[in-house]
């Protein structure tokens, strides 16, 4: 049944995704240089976390009905999308910063402390842009599928493990073209580390991400109000359950689990590329639920009634 | 202190939508945006026991508006007097606001990427008149007026008849009031 009613678009879940897997690349980057050692995810992974939220952070704006006027998204510090903007943009500051001490050939990388402080910087606002969309979603009173607090630890893991899919991508990329940037003397001692361990941790966090959301599912559907197991009930047989099924939870979840842990870079890596293919879904998946709303009495109905927009006589009228 | 709210008693809507179409009118509203729907619930119940009921729907002017809370920009605000409005000039259309308002009451306007919202029409709520949907009901079933002067209508019905509030739940606290028929029954 189509309803005459605006809601957040394709972009916004976009943008979620771009902004929640580059959070997550920089708190795993941040987290390894500290508690690891120096260099050992590699620099185009860093560099990438950064500009994957600018990436999003750039579909935010186009979602915008006055883009040029995006600058105003600023301006209200109680409002949790100015939180994640500024959020956002000290992210991917601190970010590429981060990862320019990785480059040998910059006067500043072999200043150790101040890394050290820029990747503490970037795994908090990392965390925080990776954090941000579940909080903003968990608000929405009136919307059964996202309201509680459930919803932000979902959007967490799935950024950790697109995070850490991501990280074993750019290391392929990275291997493939470091003989060409040889000259920018690269800190480097990634390839070992990211292809050895973060499918371990990629492993890790799918299992957790199933659970949750098995949880999260389960919870909606018995434990809450009638509302909120009607929307969950989408997702079981309703037309959300085909991509959530066989996109998200088997393509985007079991897949991949079985494939990172398999020996050979070829299944780690189709594996990464599955764990992002399952993330992008999740995030439209998760958005365009929210066109549930609780509808007042009698309005369901009248919504149903009203042209959608490619009605003839709206086009004559224009 | 002035806290404009209004009263729908739908005991009295008949749900001609004059209302609907007066509010168009006065806030010159494109063609597919309606600030001031009214529904319809029924017929219920089995003949002759027939019951149907019209239900005007607009902004609540929420007391705690989460709209206001979703507002980046500050656009979403609210006057001394309680009414909740959009400033244009600084909307930047993110849809924040019509996401969070759980009344569906926020509506996009394309044209300009603005959102708009019923604001009680306090332009002519401030040289002295009522809005444009309460001069219009011929019915009478729609009743504006300030809460904290005892001697208004509003102030009779909110505080004398069982006049409730929609999703009260949900703890926005609107200001506008519905008074049902049939012992509270829709």
């Amino acid at each position: 049944m189509n309803h005459k009613h605006e809601t957040w678009g394709w972009m916004l879940a976009v943008d979620f995704f771009f902004a929640g897997m580059g959070g997550g690349m920089l708190v795993i980057a941040g987290l390894a240089d500290l508690f690891l050692g120096i260099g050992m995810t590699s620099v185009l992974g860093n560099l990438l976390g950064a500009l994957c939220i600018g990436l999003g952070a750039c579909l935010l704006v186009l979602e915008l009905g006055r883009p040029f006027q995006s600058w105003r998204v600023f301006m209200n510090p109680k409002a949790i999308l100015t939180i994640g903007a500024w959020s956002m943009v000290l992210a991917m500051i601190a970010g590429i910063i981060f990862a320019s001490f990785g480059i040998g050939s910059l006067p500043w990388s072999d200043a150790i402390l101040a890394r050290k402080l820029f990747a503490v910087v970037s795994v908090i606002f990392g965390l925080i842009v990776a954090t941000y969309p579940g909080i903003l979603l968990a608000r929405h009173k009136s919307r059964p599928f996202w309201t509680g607090a459930g919803i932000m630890g979902l959007f967490v893991v799935s950024s950790l493990v697109t995070g850490a899919a991501a990280h074993i991508i750019s290391q392929f990329v990275f291997d493939a073209v470091s003989s060409i940037v040889k000259s920018w003397q690269i800190v480097d001692a990634s390839s070992s580390v990211v292809l050895k361990g973060l499918p371990y941790l990629v492993a890790g966090l799918l299992i957790l991400q199933l659970i949750l959301w098995i949880g999260y599912i389960w919870i909606k559907l018995t434990g809450t109000t009638e509302r909120e197991a009607l929307a969950a009930q989408r997702w079981m047989s309703g037309n959300y359950a085909m991509p959530f099924k066989g996109g998200f939870l088997f393509a985007g979840t079991f897949l991949p689990l079985v494939l990172v842990l398999l020996p050979g870079n070829l299944f780690k890596g189709i594996g990464a590329l599955l764990v992002i293919l399952g993330g992008v879904i999740m995030r439209l998946l998760v958005v365009y639920s929210g066109q549930d709303r609780t509808w007042l009495p009698g309005e369901q109905k009248y919504r149903s009634r009203l042209p959608i927009g490619d009605e003839a006589f709206l086009k004559a009228w224009k | 202190m002035t806290r404009y709210a209004m009263v729908i008693d739908t005991r009295s809507c008949i749900g001609c939508q004059s209302c609907t179409v007066a509010c168009k009118i006065q806030n010159n509203l494109p063609v597919d945006m309606i600030y001031n729907p009214v529904t319809t619930v029924g017929p219920t119940g089995v003949f002759p026991n027939l019951h149907m009921a019209h239900i005007p729907l607009l902004c609540m002017h929420c007391e705690n508006a989460p709209c206001m809370d979703a507002c980046p920009t500050g656009a979403s605000q609210r006057r001394e007097d309680g009414i909740v409005w959009v400033e244009e000039e600084k909307c930047v259309g993110c849809k924040s606001c019509v996401m969070a308002c759980p009344y569906g009451a926020r509506v996009c306007n394309h044209e300009k990427g603005t959102v708009q919202k019923c604001d009680f029409c306090f332009d002519r709520v401030d040289k002295g008149n009522v809005p444009r949907c309460v001069q219009t009901c011929h019915q009478k079933a729609r009743i504006f007026g300030d809460l904290d002067d005892e001697t208004s209508e509003v102030f009779k019905l909110v505080n004398g008849e069982h006049a409730v509030r929609l999703l009260d739940e949900l703890g926005t606290k609107p200001r506008v009031f519905y008074i049902y028929g049939l012992e509270g029954q829709i």
